[in-house]
């Protein structure tokens, strides 16, 4: 049930057809995790947040530093130093005390990635490496959660959402493709373009509406402005996924 | 053999003279990235590694799909449409 405070809060997209009180009471139940604490997950958890997610858990375990602050817009400049799930956990309360906010510093490993997203009904990538998100996807996918990835380089920015066992994964499209590790150039529209286009597909996936960006990674050339999608099939022989599921 | 069209993304355009999209011939993706090459010799340092192999963190893609696994074998025909897809992983 929906207080009289949330009614008025969320008035405006309850309004949003097929969405309704229904949808909100779908959101205020649900358990969203964010890996990584940073330039998508900036707007992601700002937007998730702001929607009304029951509980969002961040896992991060770096600091803030100077420049971060250009794209990671949950971290201010009186946070330099700070850790960084301290200081997104700060600011998402701030915006929504309705939201609980779980903050982890650690490290997302091997060893850890299945722990981490056990109990959550949602995983969304805002990782800034490659391998991590192997290990994200892999988890997601054995434990049958929902994975919404996005990247950025540059102007240039990539989402796509995966439902285990029905639709292409990350392994699926990139098969194990690794980017050096390295400084990365970087402004803070493409992450917030992208970021809040995962949130947008959390948001529609939790409510049950419109249709999701499966089967096909977005890809947004933000110097041109041009979305472009590249078409992927569920791939039978996927290391990750291969085993799960029929196709879609 | 067709003309077939390359879409060229903005971070490789100052190897194109600025061109968006180039017009190649060819009967497999690997020789119409040939022909791009040729035409715009640049390019060649932004698709191959020195040993010739299209860099792994790139996709090519024919009218909108994945060209792998096939990659440069697959056939393409007049009409079609190629995209270079960088694979990126920043956050
Ligand atoms: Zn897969």
């Amino acid at each position: 049930m929906l207080t009289t405070n949330e009614l008025e809060r969320y008035d405006r997209q309850i309004m949003i057809k097929g969405f309704g009180e229904e949808g909100q009471e779908k959101l205020k139940r649900a358990r969203v995790i964010i890996a990584g604490g940073g330039g998508l997950s900036s707007p992601s958890s700002i937007y998730l947040a702001a929607a009304g997610v029951g509980m969002i858990r961040i896992v991060d375990n770096d600091k803030v530093e100077l420049s971060n602050l250009n794209r990671q817009v949950l971290h201010w400049d009186k946070d330099i130093g700070r850790r960084k799930v301290d200081s997104a956990a700060e600011k998402l309360k701030k915006l929504n005390e309705g939201v609980e906010i779980e903050a982890i510093d650690e490290m997302i490993t091997e060893a850890n990635v299945s722990q981490l997203v056990a109990g959550f009904d949602l995983v969304v990538d805002a990782m800034d490496n490659l391998p991590t998100r192997y290990l994200l996807n892999k988890a997601a996918l054995e434990k049958d959660i929902p994975f919404f990835h996005g990247a950025v380089y540059g102007f240039e920015g990539r989402a796509m959402t995966i439902i285990p066992g029905k639709t292409a994964c990350l392994e699926c499209v990139y098969h194990g493709t690794t980017t050096p590790e390295e400084k990365f150039p970087v402004i803070g529209v493409t992450p917030a373009i992208i970021g809040c286009i995962q949130a947008a597909e959390v948001i529609k996936y939790i409510v049950g509406i419109g249709e999701l960006l499966t089967n096909r990674l977005l890809i947004c050339d933000g110097l041109n402005l041009k979305f472009t999608e590249l078409k992927v099939k569920k791939d039978p022989n996927c290391k990750h996924c291969g085993h799960l599921g029929g196709k879609e | 053999m067709g003309i077939i069209k390359i879409n060229i993304p903005a971070y490789m355009q100052s190897f194109t003279n600025n061109m968006e999209v180039v017009e190649v011939n060819g009967s497999t993706v690997g020789e119409c990235l040939n022909h791009l090459v040729k035409q715009f010799p640049g390019m060649k340092k932004q698709l191959f590694s020195k040993n010739g192999n299209l860099f792994e963190n790139i996709i090519i893609s024919v009218n909108g799909e994945s060209a792998y696994p096939e990659q440069l074998a697959k056939p393409v025909k007049e009409g079609d449409e190629l995209n270079i897809v960088l694979i990126v992983g920043g956050g």
